[in-house]
C-alpha cells in the first residue's frame, strides 16, 4: 500500500541544510500496525509528515496507494488525503471554537456529505470512542483522554484506510494513554492500517513491526509479538 | 458547509472580544462616514436634475470685457429671453426671465402680518412650463398669465394664512401693487440652485415701469433661462455673435459674448457675478471624495492589521481544516465569508448612527436628506455592495495569508515561523499614520484659509457696520435727514449709503475715460454711494481728496476711483490721475480722489479697478440706493439698537425694522469654506479616531505577542522604562516612516487647494509639526500604556504559559 524508495527530505534554512530524510526505504502493508521510533531528530515526524501527504519528499519516490506521489500539488494531496488518511496528533490539535460533535464532523464536511450522513457518522464513532455524552461540550471541557479519543473518533470517521498517529498518548497519563491505544488496536483488528511515531517502548510493543530511525535513516526493523 | 463557517465566526468573534468590537466599530464609523459623504455628494450633483427638462434648460451669462475689466454676469438685459425666442424659434422652444429688481427684500402685507420677504421673484408665465413644481392648487400652464398673480409655496401660504386655503387671497407688494394668489406649490427642493417663496407674474411691473418693461439693452438684471431644442445649444450658442452684434448697444457690443450654461451646471461650477444664490464648487466634493476614501482604507487596514495580526488563534484551526483535506480555496472563502459578515453587520450599526447623526448633518449642511433614502432599491442595492466589497477588501489579504499556514509548522506548535515578520503589517500601519496625519495638516490649512477669508483685511472695516435695506422706503427720499438723526447718537460713529452690499456685490456702470474715442463705453465695476463712505468703510485715500458736502459740483462732477484703476488707465502716479477726466451718462466727471484697493467682491477673486460714484438727484437716490450703513462704536448696545430701531418706526412705520451686520453678510461668501472645513475637521477626527482604534488594538495584540520575552527580561532585571521603550520603539520608527511620507504629501495637497484663491494665507508651517505631534503623542500614548500592562504582569504567569 505504502512503500518509499531512496525517499530523502532535505530542509534548507539560510545557510544551514539539514537531511531530515535519508533515502528512506519502507514498505507498509494494508493491515499492518507500524511503530516508527528513534531520539528527537531523528526524522519521524518528517517521515509521518510525508507519509501524510502533508509534505513532499525532496527526492526518491513516494507511491501511496499505488500512485507516485512525490511530485503532487498540495491540491492533489489533500483530495488523497481526505479520502484515505486520518490523523491522531500528540497536543489533540482539536479546534477550540467547535464542539466535539463539530469536531469530528468537520472531515465529513470537506468529504462533502449530506448533514444526515455526517450525523449519523459522527454519532457512531463518538460511540465507539465512549464519548458521546460529551458531544456538546467544547475541548477546553474535557481531560487529555476525553479530548485525544475525540481526535481518535475525529480521524476515523471518516472511515480512512490509514490512520497516522504522532505519539498519540505523548500528552496522556498512562492509565489514559493504554485507553487509547487499546482504541487504536482495535481499529486495526478492524482492518485500519496504522503508522505511530512514539517515543514509548509500551506503545511500541502494540505495533505488529517496529521501524527503528537514527539520524534520517532506517537502522532496524523488527517484527513485535502483538500484545493482543 | 457554510453553517460551519457562521459557527466558527460567531465563536471568534466572541472569543476576541476587544478585536471584534474595534473592527466593528472601526467599520461601522467609516462605513456611516462614507454613505454620508456619498449621499451629501449625491445631493449635491442632483441640483436642479428634478425638472423634466433638466438637460434643455440653460441659462443665458452675459460676458463684459474691457481689457480685462468688466463682469460676468449671471443676469441679462429684459429684452434678450423674447428676442432670442423670436429670432430663433426653430431652436429655442420657450423663455423665462427672473426678476427680483435687484432688492435684498420685498415688503409683503396681509391683514396685520408683514414680513420683508428675501425669496420674492418676478417671472414670465412661462416659469412654471420650464421649471416642474408640484402644484397643489392652481394651474402651472396659467397661474402667472394675469397681472398681480402670484404663486406662493406651501410653507409661506401656511405663515400666512394658517391652514386656509390661500387661492385668491391677496397680499400687498411694497404697499403699493395687490397680488391675488393663483397657485400653491410645494415647497421648493433644497437642492435648487435658487430657491423662493413667491413668485409673481413680471407682467405685473409693466404699470409701475410706465407703461412696458424696461427695454434697454444695458441694463441687465434678468435671470434669463432659454428650453432649448434638444441637442441644438450648440447650434444656438454659434448664432449669438450675431445676435450680440443686432442687438447690443452699439458702445458696448464688441466688449459682450453670451454663452450658455447649463441648468445643472450651474449649482457646482458657477461662480458669476450677481448668482442668486452663492453656489458650490465641484472642487470640495472631491476633497470630501478623497477624506471618504480614506476613512473607508482605515477601517478596513484595521481589519487587515487586526486579523493577521490575531491569526495566530486561528492557527490550530487552519492547520487541521488542512491536514483532514480543506482545499486552500475553502479556507480563503471560510475568511471572506468573516469578514463579509462583520462588515454587513457593521453596516448595520452603521445604518444606525447615519439615522442619529443625519439631523445634526443636515442643518449643518443646509440639506434635507432622510434616512428613507437608503431604503430606495438603487441606494439599498448600492449600500449593500458598499458593505460586501468593504467586507471582501478587508478579508482578501487576512484570507490569502491565513490560508497559506504550513499546517505542518502550525500543528508543532512552530507559530513562530508562520506569523512572524508583519512586514505588510508595518507598511499598512505607515499608510494608516500616513493618512491620519496628511489630514491633520491639511485639515489645520484649511481652517487657517478660512480663517484668513473671514478676517483677511479686505481693504475696508467690516466690523460694527450695521446694513439697513432702504429700497422702496421713504428713507431712500429722507435719507439724509434720517442720518442727521442717528448721528445724534454717541455711538453711531458714521453713516452713509449705497447700491450694493460692499464686498458681496456691485454694477458696473459705462464710463469714457480721458483719451478713449467717442463711441468706446467702457463698463466699470462701481458701487453707487453717499457722503462718508471713505470714512464709514475706513477706506484709505491715497491721493486728493473724498467727497464733501461743502463741494456743490462733488455729485454731479466728483468721482473716486482705486489704486488699480489708476495702474489700469496706466497712469503713472495716483497724484497724477487727480482732475483727469471720466465721461460717464451724465457728462464729464473729474476724478478727485485715489483710494487704496477693496477687494468689492470675494477674496476668490482679486481687487479690480473701482469706482465710487455720488448720487445727488432724488430721483437716482431712490432709485440707486439700497442699503444704509452705520458705523457704529465697538461698545454699541441694547440701548443703541433701541434708539435705531425706534428712529426707524419714526421714520418708516409701514415696515419691520430688521437689519444685518456686514461681518455676518460677507461670511455668507464662505459659507462653502466653512463647510467644507467643518467637515473634514469632523472626519479628520473620526479617522484619527479609527486609526487609534487600530493602532490600540495592534499595541494590545503585540505586547501579549512578547510577553515572554516581556517576561524574561523583568526576570532578568528590567524596568519599566526600558520595557516601554523596547514596545514603543517600533511604533516610533513606523511613526517616523509616516511623517517622511505625510510631510510632502501635505504639502502638495495644500498647495493644490489654496491655488484656487486669489487671496491665499501662506501655509502654516506650524501645522506640519502639530500633525505630526499629534500623531507621535497620541500613538506613543497608547502604545506605552500598553506596554506598562505588560509590564505589570507577573512574568511567573507568562513563562509558565507556554
Amino acid at each position: 500500500m505504502i512503500k518509499t524508495s531512496e525517499l530523502t527530505r532535505i530542509f534548507r534554512a539560510d545557510e544551514v541544510e539539514t537531511t531530515a530524510l535519508n533515502k528512506v526505504n519502507i514498505d507498509i502493508n494494508e493491515g499492518e500496525f507500524v511503530a516508527v521510533m528513534g531520539p528527537s531528530g531523528c526524522g519521524k515526524s518528517t517521515l509521518l509528515n510525508i507519509l501524510g501527504l502533508l509534505d513532499t519528499p525532496s527526492t526518491g519516490d513516494f507511491m501511496f496507494l499505488g500512485e507516485n506521489v512525490s511530485g503532487y500539488s498540495e491540491r492533489q494531496r489533500a483530495k488523497l488525503r481526505k479520502r484515505n488518511i486520518g490523523f491522531v496528533f500528540q497536543n489533540f490539535n482539536l479546534i477550540d471554537q467547535l464542539t466535539v460533535f463539530e469536531n469530528v464532523e468537520l472531515p465529513l464536511i470537506y468529504l462533502g456529505l449530506s448533514a444526515k450522513e455526517r450525523r449519523t457518522r459522527v454519532e457512531t464513532a463518538l460511540e465507539q470512542m465512549q464519548i458521546s455524552h460529551r458531544k456538546k461540550h467544547y475541548p477546553n471541557q474535557l481531560s487529555g483522554g476525553q479530548q485525544q479519543r475525540v481526535a481518535v473518533a475525529r480521524a476515523v470517521v471518516s472511515e480512512p484506510k490509514f490512520i497516522l498517529a504522532d505519539e498519540p498518548t505523548g500528552n496522556l497519563d498512562s492509565a489514559h494513554g493504554d485507553e487509547v491505544m487499546n482504541l487504536l488496536a482495535d481499529l486495526n483488528q478492524n482492518g485500519t492500517t496504522i503508522i505511530m511515531v512514539t517515543h514509548s517502548q509500551r506503545d511500541a510493543e502494540y505495533a505488529q513491526r517496529v521501524i527503528m530511525l537514527f539520524d534520517g535513516q532506517v537502522i532496524n526493523e523488527k517484527l513485535t509479538p502483538s500484545k493482543n | 458547509m457554510w453553517i460551519n463557517y457562521l459557527k466558527i465566526a460567531f465563536r471568534n468573534l466572541r472569543k476576541y472580544k476587544l478585536y471584534t468590537l474595534i473592527n466593528i466599530s472601526g467599520l461601522a464609523i467609516g462605513i456611516a462616514s462614507f454613505i454620508l459623504i456619498w449621499i451629501y455628494i449625491i445631493d449635491e450633483l442632483s441640483y436642479d436634475r428634478y425638472h423634466r427638462q433638466a438637460n434643455d434648460i440653460f441659462r443665458i451669462v452675459n460676458v463684459h470685457d474691457f481689457e480685462g475689466v468688466g463682469e460676468n454676469s449671471a443676469s441679462s438685459p429684459f429684452p434678450v429671453a423674447w428676442t432670442l425666442r423670436n429670432e430663433y424659434p426653430q431652436l429655442v422652444k420657450n423663455v423665462v426671465r427672473v426678476f427680483n429688481r435687484q432688492l435684498p427684500r420685498t415688503l409683503i402685507q396681509h391683514g396685520d402680518k408683514t414680513y420683508n420677504e428675501r425669496r420674492f421673484f418676478f417671472a414670465d408665465s412661462t416659469f412654471f412650463q420650464i421649471f416642474d413644481h408640484q402644484f397643489i392648487y392652481g394651474d402651472p400652464n396659467k397661474a402667472l398669465d394675469e397681472i398681480n398673480s402670484i404663486v406662493i409655496t406651501e410653507s409661506t401660504a401656511k405663515r400666512y394664512f394658517g391652514e386656509i386655503n390661500p387661492m385668491g387671497q391677496t397680499f400687498r407688494v411694497e404697499g403699493q401693487l395687490d397680488f391675488v394668489v393663483t397657485g400653491m406649490i410645494e415647497d421648493v427642493p433644497l437642492n435648487s440652485h435658487f430657491t423662493f417663496d413667491m413668485m409673481a407674474s413680471i407682467s405685473s411691473l409693466r404699470k409701475p415701469y410706465g407703461g412696458q418693461l424696461p427695454n434697454t439693452w444695458v441694463w441687465n438684471p434678468c435671470w434669463t433661462y432659454l428650453l432649448v431644442e434638444e441637442a441644438k445649444e450648440e447650434e444656438l450658442e454659434s448664432l449669438f455673435p450675431a445676435f450680440v452684434e443686432k442687438y447690443f448697444f452699439d458702445a458696448e457690443k464688441e466688449h459682450i459674448s453670451l454663452y450658455l450654461q447649463p441648468l445643472t451646471d450651474i449649482h457646482l461650477k458657477s461662480k458669476l457675478d450677481y448668482e442668486i444664490e452663492p453656489n458650490s464648487n465641484a472642487s470640495y466634493l472631491q476633497i470630501l471624495q478623497a477624506i471618504a476614501f480614506f476613512l473607508l482604507i482605515i477601517a478596513i487596514i484595521n481589519y487587515v492589521n487586526l486579523s493577521t495580526a490575531t491569526s495566530a488563534g486561528r492557527a490550530r484551526e487552519i492547520g487541521v481544516k488542512k491536514v483532514f483535506g480543506a482545499y486552500r480555496h475553502q479556507l480563503v472563502y471560510q475568511f471572506l465569508f468573516e469578514s463579509v459578515l462583520l462588515s454587513l453587520f457593521a453596516l448595520g450599526l452603521a445604518i444606525i448612527l447615519i439615522d442619529v447623526i443625519l439631523p445634526g448633518f443636515n442643518s449643518f449642511s443646509n440639506k434635507d436628506i432622510h434616512i428613507s433614502l437608503l431604503l430606495e432599491p438603487w441606494y439599498l442595492i448600492s449600500v449593500t455592495a458598499l458593505g460586501v466589497l468593504t467586507g471582501l477588501l478587508a478579508g482578501l489579504y487576512p484570507a490569502i495569508y491565513l490560508s497559506v499556514f504550513n499546517p505542518i509548522l502550525v500543528l508543532n506548535n512552530k507559530l513562530g515561523q508562520v506569523a512572524k515578520s508583519g512586514l505588510g503589517r508595518k507598511v499598512l500601519v505607515v499608510v494608516q499614520f500616513t493618512i491620519s496625519i496628511v489630514l491633520v495638516i491639511v485639515t489645520l490649512n484649511i481652517f487657517k484659509q478660512v480663517d484668513y477669508l473671514n478676517n483677511a483685511d479686505t481693504g475696508f472695516t467690516k466690523e460694527n457696520v450695521l446694513l439697513l435695506p432702504i429700497s422702496g422706503t421713504k428713507l431712500s427720499r429722507d435719507f439724509e435727514a434720517f442720518k442727521e438723526e442717528l448721528m445724534q447718537h454717541p455711538k453711531v460713529l458714521s453713516v452713509t449709503a449705497m447700491d450694493d452690499i460692499i464686498g458681496v456685490a456691485h454694477n458696473t456702470h459705462e464710463f469714457r475715460p480721458e483719451g478713449f474715442p467717442e463711441d468706446k463705453w467702457q463698463f466699470y465695476p462701481a458701487l453707487v454711494v453717499r457722503y462718508d463712505f471713505l470714512e464709514t468703510f475706513g477706506i484709505n485715500l491715497l491721493a486728493g481728496r473724498d467727497y464733501s458736502e461743502d463741494m456743490k459740483t462733488d455729485p454731479e462732477k466728483g468721482m473716486l476711483i482705486s489704486e488699480a484703476m489708476v495702474r489700469h488707465q496706466g497712469w503713472a502716479s495716483n497724484e497724477e490721475a487727480i482732475g483727469k477726466k471720466f465721461r460717464s451718462l451724465r457728462g464729464e466727471e473729474r476724478i478727485i480722489g485715489v483710494f487704496e484697493n477693496f477687494n468689492a467682491t470675494s477674496l476668490h477673486e482679486a481687487a479690480g479697478p473701482f469706482v465710487l460714484n455720488i448720487k445727488e438727484n432724488p430721483n437716482e437716490i431712490r432709485f440707486f440706493l439700497k442699503y444704509i450703513a452705520i458705523k457704529m462704536d465697538a461698545a454699541h448696545d441694547k440701548e443703541t439698537m433701541a434708539f435705531l430701531e425706534k428712529k426707524w418706526m419714526e421714520a418708516e412705520k409701514s415696515r419691520p425694522f430688521e437689519y444685518n451686520w456686514l461681518d455676518q453678510e460677507l461670511e455668507q461668501l464662505y459659507h462653502d469654506e466653512e463647510v467644507l472645513g467643518e467637515l473634514s475637521l469632523n472626519l479628520t477626527l473620526v479617522i484619527i479616531f479609527i486609526a487609534l482604534l487600530g493602532l490600540f488594538g495592534l499595541a494590545a495584540f503585540m505586547t501579549n505577542q512578547r510577553s515572554k520575552e516581556i517576561g524574561i527580561r523583568k526576570v532578568f532585571g528590567a524596568g519599566e522604562a526600558s520595557i516601554m521603550k523596547l514596545l514603543s520603539f517600533e511604533f516610533a520608527r513606523l511613526l517616523l516612516v509616516a511623517i517622511a511620507f505625510a510631510w510632502p504629501l501635505s504639502y502638495w495637497l495644500i498647495d493644490e487647494w489654496l491655488n484656487y484663491f486669489a487671496y491665499q494665507t501662506s501655509m502654516d508651517w506650524w501645522s506640519f509639526l502639530h500633525g505630526a505631534i499629534i500623531a507621535f503623542v497620541l500613538a506613543m500614548l497608547i502604545t506605552t500604556s500598553r506596554a506598562f500592562i505588560a509590564w505589570r504582569a507577573n512574568p511567573i504567569d507568562t513563562l509558565k504559559y507556554e
